[in-house]
């Protein structure tokens, strides 16, 4: 595991990269389109510390691609060494094999909850679901994922998010101070 | 108790199952300030997951404001100063 300050560093570096490949200096952007790509550049850089190996920022870096437009898209291919952008075919896959399953069992499901509804370990369970979908919902990519590896995937995503976080806030302050 | 027969059931209904909750509190504990601050025994999963979703949506939030506040900085910088030759040699 990587030691939160290098990962600071090299976010940092990548980050950085990314926005000077925005070349802000050379258009007349408005807060809020600049805002944008400085986000952009964060999340994009964040994930590709990972180099492809959690599915959360595979995931991140698809949907970077295929929201942005023709000069998001190189922006984004530049900062990232390698392409992993077959992943976006390989998720659609499993996406459709899963909502094949979930209706297949769907059935099963609605019996057993008729009988067991008012149990307090029912009532709990109900709640771990519930919660564990939202869950799914905030990590991106998490839809894909079962819940063994959503626990890891969580894991790794807040140290992430963190340590973007941190970098961002300090680079903030240091500009205030300036200015 | 349900939570052992899910063990034993087959990997495509796999539901979050004792161990792993008690893996995920103990890593989770580091991270998030208020289960630290709680008595370390008795933390629910739900609970554990409530507070993961609040923190990660706090963290969205964060990455979010600071963006703004970085946009409208590099819009607003003193054009003359020393400092900000340097941070626009940074990051422009």
């Amino acid at each position: 595991m990587r030691s939160p300050c290098s990962l600071k560093q090299e976010f940092l570096k990548k980050w950085i990269m990314g926005i000077q490949r925005c070349n802000f200096s050379k258009k007349k952007l408005s807060i809020l389109e600049r805002k944008k790509a400085i986000k952009l550049s964060a999340d994009v850089a964040m994930a590709s510390l990972r180099n492809g190996t959690t599915c959360w920022s595979r995931a991140l870096i698809a949907k970077a691609v295929n929201q942005g437009n023709d000069e998001k898209h190189d922006l984004v291919q530049q900062m990232v060494k390698k392409a992993p952008i077959r992943s976006v075919s390989c998720n659609k896959r499993m996406m459709r094999s899963k909502k094949i399953l979930k209706r297949s069992c769907g059935v099963r499901r609605r019996k057993c909850a008729a009988q067991a509804s008012t149990r307090p370990s029912s009532i709990a369970k109900r709640l771990v679901r519930k919660r564990t979908r939202i869950l799914k919902s905030l990590i991106p990519g998490g839809e894909f994922m079962n819940e063994a590896s959503l626990i890891e995937e969580t894991l790794d995503y807040i140290l992430s998010l963190r340590a973007q976080v941190d970098v961002m806030r300090s680079l903030a302050i240091a500009s205030e101070n300036q200015s | 108790m349900s939570s052992r027969r899910s063990r034993q059931s087959s990997a495509t209904v796999s539901r979050i199952s004792d161990d792993q909750i008690i893996e995920l509190v103990s890593k989770l504990r580091q991270l998030l300030p208020e289960i630290r601050n709680r008595r370390s025994d008795k933390v629910s999963a739900s609970k554990v997951l409530q507070e993961t979703c609040n923190y990660i949506r706090s963290l969205h939030r964060e990455v979010d404001d600071l963006s703004e506040r970085l946009s409208q900085l590099l819009a607003t910088i003193d054009a003359d100063s020393a400092e900000a030759a340097i941070i626009r040699s940074l990051i422009m």
